[in-house]
């Protein structure tokens, strides 16, 4: 009889986050200390996950509520320090007015979809579950959850409806300033920055490395740069170089030696940026190991091209890319800049050399020959 | 009360704009609030006014819209009731003196309230018998050139109120403009509490906002955070906000080699959000009619180290107490202002919570109490008075006789703003 009372008026008998005894329940309730890990759906499929807390009922599956009209649904970001991101959606019709979340279905779900991909790993669904606090609606992504790298375009999927895009709301991204706790528990390195695409929507930049070398203060000198940095998920040999690839593959690797920083090392060079470091915690537990590296312009001329920078842990292990990801920051391009530096050849020719970092913050350095200005110096 | 603001735009993202919303969202608890815009540029605005604000416009400047006015032969004319001494005149003209006549003349409202000196002359001149006419001052009367001064001689008398965002400025119109029977009222720009939880403080980072503009003198603060890097390099510098001056600036932090710890961000919205990543504010401004982003900034609850310039800050921050009040200008004072609470985490912190707290007399529900105030009491002293003939009259007098007499001094004080 309880069944019963369940199909005259679901909502009223089954309030979310109450699970009858003795009723199957398809999933736990979530929390926040311990969320459950979404799975990833291929787009377009059905909406196979009962959100949580909902009571199943096999035979007289309850009626879900129509999808309200939603227009301009906005959604709050907040980064935590174990770099999980939790979004709480509002929802507004057409008036303005905001819709209350016993007004939107229980399938409700942040849609994340990767952009430019397809296939079962290009999409994520994020089921919203009511907050008790202010009664809206959130959708966690935990830190344990792998997201493939590349942006991620946010969406309000509601019922049977066509997802529509979410748009930005107030995003605190705090915690994610010095990095985070980018946590070595994983066997992966993942950053998640939420943020506003050219159009006005919310999206996802994220990473996913390991081993990552991750660029921190970087100073142009006059013949040279020298970059500090810390490698994780990877150990510094004595055979740890840092490699310059030339994009035009006509002309050979350059490589440098790097050198491990030792403890208490970050003297008057420090930067705000990169998470404090103990130095117990250097090595042992974290594996993250501070280096420096000074790379001679004359070593990248002549020519005219770009050269990505790697290093390489040792002789036998693979390139890391250089790139600086570990904050709140998803677009380094423009805000991260370094000045040219003027440099002569061995005919007297003069080049144009600039470090930079590329739109996928992975670092590299632009050479550029200045046509006639050989002669002026 | 029905109450009416006439703004250039509703669709911008300029301070106005924020705090007109704030103040009408505020007052729309209470009463019948509609703000019209001059003109509409965008399909919506960048702030959404809710809680009932009705938001209209006047002038259609979307191309793409069969309503667009843009291409009206009226708009190709120039305008006569707006006055070319604003800085806004050449993108008025004959279409939006009439349609702004029209609103005018024809409003429902009890007050209507104009938002720049330009509009302020509109409401002054056009408005139809019977509302209150409350002008509204985001600028300083000092700024204004003396044409400008002149007009406003000339044309407040008829406005019932004039309102100015700090109490120096209110003493300035009350000393050299002299308009008889018109109250003259300081209401500082309001903040609404932010969406994010106060800073704590821990985070290594010193913030700054606004545009990039000469005024807001962003090299000397570059110059003193470079004096700052040489005895705190673990401390950062981030400037949000875009302008004219971005390439100048980077130079500079390139010149000095502090692109390891001097970042400009670009513009960022909402702010707050990113007020909340920094530990101390900075303002080095030689020019601040209020001081929005010292508000803004204490609101999340950072303490603000300001350049004790005119008019704003000294009205915002009680120096020692809640923020730190420094000399204009001044690269090595600024460096001390900033040094004093980056080496002291506990000054740092009580400043923090201190500012928080001091800030809230600047939340919209309050600042609209005393607007409600105001307006209550020239509604009612509307109601049994002849004072508008009196007070024109007089004005007229005044004006014609003092812009004799003051012609030479204004051009003096034209010359050297």
């Amino acid at each position: 009889m309880i069944l019963a009372l369940f199909d005259t008026s679901p909502r009223a008998a089954s309030p979310r986050g109450v699970a009858p005894r003795g009723v199957a329940v398809a999933d736990p309730p979530p929390d926040v200390a311990s969320p459950s890990v979404p799975e990833v759906s291929v787009p377009g499929a059905p909406a196979r996950e009962v959100p949580v807390s909902e009571v199943s009922v096999p035979e007289a599956p309850a009626p879900e509520i129509p999808a309200p009209d939603v227009h301009h649904p906005r959604v709050d970001c907040m980064a935590d320090s174990t770099v999980g991101l939790t979004f709480t959606v509002r929802l507004f019709d057409k008036d303005a007015r905001e819709i209350a979340a016993s007004q939107v279905p229980e399938s409700a779900a942040v849609l994340l979809r990767l952009r430019h991909h397809h296939g079962p790993d290009a999409s994520l669904r994020l089921p919203l579950t009511p907050v008790a606090a202010d009664g809206r609606l959130r959708a966690i992504l935990p830190s344990t959850t792998q997201l493939p790298e590349g942006r991620w375009d946010a969406y309000l999927s509601l019922a049977d409806e066509e997802p529509q895009r979410l748009l930005p709301g107030v995003h605190d991204l705090r915690s994610l300033v010095s990095g985070g706790s980018p946590s070595d528990a994983h066997a992966w390195l993942g950053v998640r920055i939420p943020y506003t695409t050219k159009n006005g929507n919310l999206a996802v930049r994220a990473w996913l490395r390991r081993p990552h070398a991750e660029a921190g203060t970087l100073r142009v000198e006059d013949g040279a740069m020298v970059l500090r940095g810390r490698l994780h998920g990877a150990r510094l040999s004595a055979t740890a170089c840092l490699e310059a690839l030339p994009r035009d593959t006509a002309a050979s690797p350059v490589r440098v030696a790097v050198r491990p920083d030792s403890e208490g090392d970050f003297g008057p060079e420090r930067a705000p940026e990169g998470p404090e470091r103990t130095p117990e915690d250097a090595d042992a537990r974290h594996s993250a190991r501070d280096f420096t590296v000074e790379l001679p312009f004359a070593s990248l001329l002549p020519g005219h091209q770009a050269w990505d920078l790697w290093l390489r842990p040792s002789a036998y292990e693979e390139p890391v890319r250089l790139a600086r990801i570990l904050d709140d920051i998803p677009d380094k391009k423009r805000i991260f800049t370094y000045p040219s530096r003027r440099v002569s050849d061995r005919d007297g020719a003069i080049h144009s050399v600039k470090p930079y970092y590329t739109i996928n913050n992975n670092l590299s350095v632009q050479v550029t020959t200045e046509n006639g200005q050989a002669e002026r110096e | 009360m029905h109450i009416s603001f006439l703004i250039f735009s509703a669709y911008g993202m300029g301070g106005t704009v924020r705090t007109t919303f704030n103040l009408a969202q505020a007052l729309a608890e209470q009463h019948e609030v509609e703000v019209v815009s001059v003109f509409r540029y965008r399909d919506r605005p960048f702030f959404e006014p809710d809680n009932g604000v009705r938001l209209s416009s006047l002038v259609d400047m979307r191309r793409h819209r069969p309503t667009f006015d843009g291409d009206d032969p009226e708009h190709a004319r120039p305008a006569r009731v707006f006055p070319a001494a604003d800085g806004q005149y050449k993108q008025h003209s004959a279409l939006t003196d009439r349609k702004i006549g029209e609103y005018l003349s024809s409003t429902e409202a009890d007050v209507v309230v104009g938002t720049r000196p330009g509009l302020n002359v509109h409401v002054a001149r056009q408005t139809r018998r019977g509302p209150v006419r409350l002008g509204q001052e985001h600028l300083t009367l000092a700024t204004h050139s003396a044409r400008m001064k002149r007009l406003l001689r000339r044309t407040y008398p008829r406005l019932d109120a004039v309102t100015t965002v700090t109490e120096a400025d209110a003493r300035d119109y009350r000393s050299t403009l002299r308009l008889p029977g018109v109250r003259v009222q300081s209401l500082p720009n309001s903040v609404p509490e932010p969406d994010v939880a106060p800073a704590d403080g821990s985070r290594k980072w010193v913030v700054a906002a606004g545009r990039l503009a000469p005024a807001k003198r962003y090299d000397v603060l570059i110059r003193a955070f470079g004096e700052v890097v040489r005895e705190r390099p673990d401390w950062g510098l981030r400037i949000y906000g875009h302008g004219r001056e971005a390439d100048k600036l980077r130079k500079l932090i390139d010149e000095l080699g502090l692109y390891n710890h001097v970042y400009l961000m670009g513009s960022a919205n909402p702010i707050e959000a990113e007020w909340v990543k920094g530990s101390i504010c900075a303002v080095t401004s030689s020019l601040e009619s209020f001081g929005m982003t010292i508000v803004e900034a204490m609101r999340c609850g950072l303490p603000v180290v300001a350049t004790d310039c005119p008019h704003g800050p000294k009205e915002i921050i009680r120096d020692g107490a809640d923020g730190l009040l420094v000399p204009t200008g001044d690269v090595r004072a600024i460096a001390g202002g900033l040094l004093r609470l980056i080496n002291d985490e506990g000054l740092r912190t009580r400043m923090g919570k201190a500012a928080l707290s001091a800030s809230a007399r600047f939340d919209p529900a309050q600042v609209a109490a005393r607007y409600e105030e105001l307006m209550t009491s020239l509604v009612n002293r509307r109601a049994g008075t002849l004072h508008r003939a009196r007070g024109t009259l007089l004005g007229g007098a005044y004006a014609a006789r003092e812009a004799a007499r003051l012609g030479v001094k204004y051009a003096l004080e034209g010359a050297r703003t």
